[in-house]
């Protein structure tokens, strides 16, 4: 079967997002980041796995019926799967798009998970990291200044 | 824009050399003139966690330049102990004062400040993160008794693990190309391997071992510090360590003429008291040095110069 085939197995979209590129075997993790957020619970989602990719071999795929995606939810998938392009369709076509890259801070997501971090103590406090390399592997606590591999504060982080 | 001194980390090295040269013109500038500085200007001293010495360091500082302090000296003393968030303490008492002084028990804590008051603020140690005043005030004593930083010899002795002092200055003095650090210190007390990461590899040596002999033989500075107890999980094992970095004058009878003595104070039993008397004990000077170097800091902070 050739790819354009394939493609059809989601329909196209007439005005919605779109999130491509993403390695074969993480586009699950994507749904659950969108899955817990909580003004995404009535947005139809189609999940493609496994299609043939030029630039990847292998991709998933996964396309959304609104019009944005906050940042919030941005922000995650650039921390759990960075290099993914997020595309919003307006009348069939790309209407715009861009690559999610590694963030080089993250605010207000993750918890610090040293004990004695004023963030866990003040919770009304954002909690914010920076990325000590481009990747984003390793992050520091603005705060305390502890250094974390970031999988120890992302369970959908390898 | 405002300024807070809350992290080594944060510091550049021209930055640093700032501090050492308007702590050396505190110094010249007689009593009776330094007094004249700040009339009529308020520091708070907001000090979460007992610290006699740091909190009389910086409150003599303060007085000394004409100013007055309002604060606290622990936290039972405080609307903390009604449920008062942090913040709120600080947003309350940045209404009374013109620069805030905080000593806390949780890490992150200065910097939470700094990010909310528009007063600066003065990191005066949270938790085991920083405490940059003392690093200052101890790259002044070495510049001050040896005349210059970069190339001396300096050994660390005693609990290199979790001493934050300790992990503060050498970072610090690697920035002033201090490249031949001698480390002693027990087994379980080890100088965590990345503070001795750099990216300029083979510039630097970190001789480690347990006998102090040798770092008294070859240092220019000696600086120690106390074996905390509670630090072994096995008791024995402090009983075993805790006596051999006691430093007697009969042991300096071995060390160069010009060697200092420095320790952040307060001792236990590491240095013995007949090294007072010694021609090598810097660390009374280097509590004097410490009122002089925040006064530097406040002055510095409070944009005045001198």
């Amino acid at each position: 079967m050739k790819n354009t085939e394939q493609m059809q197995m989601i329909p196209k979209i007439e005005l919605g997002i779109v999130i491509d590129h993403i390695p074969a075997g993480q586009g699950i993790k994507i749904m659950e980041i969108i899955s817990k957020a909580e003004d995404m619970k009535d947005v139809a989602l189609s999940l493609g796995l496994n299609y043939e990719s030029q630039k990847l071999g292998r991709k998933d795929l996964i396309k959304l019926q609104m019009e944005y995606l906050s940042p919030e939810i941005i922000q995650q998938i650039s921390i759990v799967v960075p290099g993914v392009t997020i595309k919003a369709i307006k009348n069939f076509k790309v209407h715009s798009k861009v690559v999610v890259q590694s963030p080089k801070e993250i605010r207000n997501l993750l918890e610090c998970k040293n004990p004695n971090c004023i963030t866990n103590s003040e919770k009304h406090v954002e909690t914010h990291f920076t990325a000590l390399e481009e990747n984003c592997k390793r992050v520091r606590c603005e705060y305390c200044e502890r250094v974390f591999d970031l999988k120890e504060l992302h369970a959908l982080v390898d | 824009m405002k300024k807070d001194l809350i992290s080594m980390e944060d510091l550049t090295l021209s930055e640093v050399n700032d501090y050492l040269v308007t702590a050396a013109k505190v110094e010249k500038t007689p009593l009776e003139e330094r007094v004249k500085l700040l009339p009529g200007r308020i520091m708070a001293a907001l000090f979460f966690e007992p610290s006699t010495r740091t909190r009389l360091s910086f409150e003599a500082a303060m007085h000394r330049l004409g100013g007055s302090v309002i604060g606290f000296a622990a936290k039972d003393a405080t609307s903390v102990s009604k449920g008062e968030s942090f913040t709120d303490t600080i947003h309350t008492v940045e209404s009374y004062s013109d620069i805030l002084v905080i000593r806390h028990p949780g890490e992150g804590t200065g910097r939470l400040a700094a990010r909310e008051s528009f007063l600066p603020v003065i990191n005066a140690g949270d938790g085991s993160n920083q405490h940059p005043t003392q690093t200052l005030l101890d790259l002044y004593t070495i510049q001050k008794d040896l005349g210059k930083i970069e190339g001396l010899k300096i050994a660390f002795v005693g609990d290199l693990k979790y001493s934050r002092t300790v992990h503060s200055l050498i970072r610090a003095l690697m920035m002033f190309n201090v490249t031949d650090f001698t480390l002693v210190a027990p087994e379980s007390l080890r100088l965590p391997s990345h503070f001795m990461r750099t990216d300029q590899p083979g510039k630097f040596t970190f001789r480690e071992t347990e006998h102090i002999e040798e770092a008294i033989r070859t240092s220019d500075v000696l600086y120690m510090t106390r074996i905390q107890r509670e630090r072994f999980p096995d008791i024995l094992e402090y009983e075993k360590v805790k006596d051999s970095y006691v430093l007697t004058a009969e042991m300096l009878e071995q060390a160069q003429d010009h060697l200092r003595v420095l320790h952040p104070l307060p001792r236990v039993n590491e240095i013995a008291y007949d090294v007072d008397k010694t021609k090598y004990a810097g660390y009374f000077p280097q509590a004097r040095n410490g009122v002089i170097m925040r006064q530097a800091i406040i002055l510095k902070h409070l944009g005045e110069s001198i």
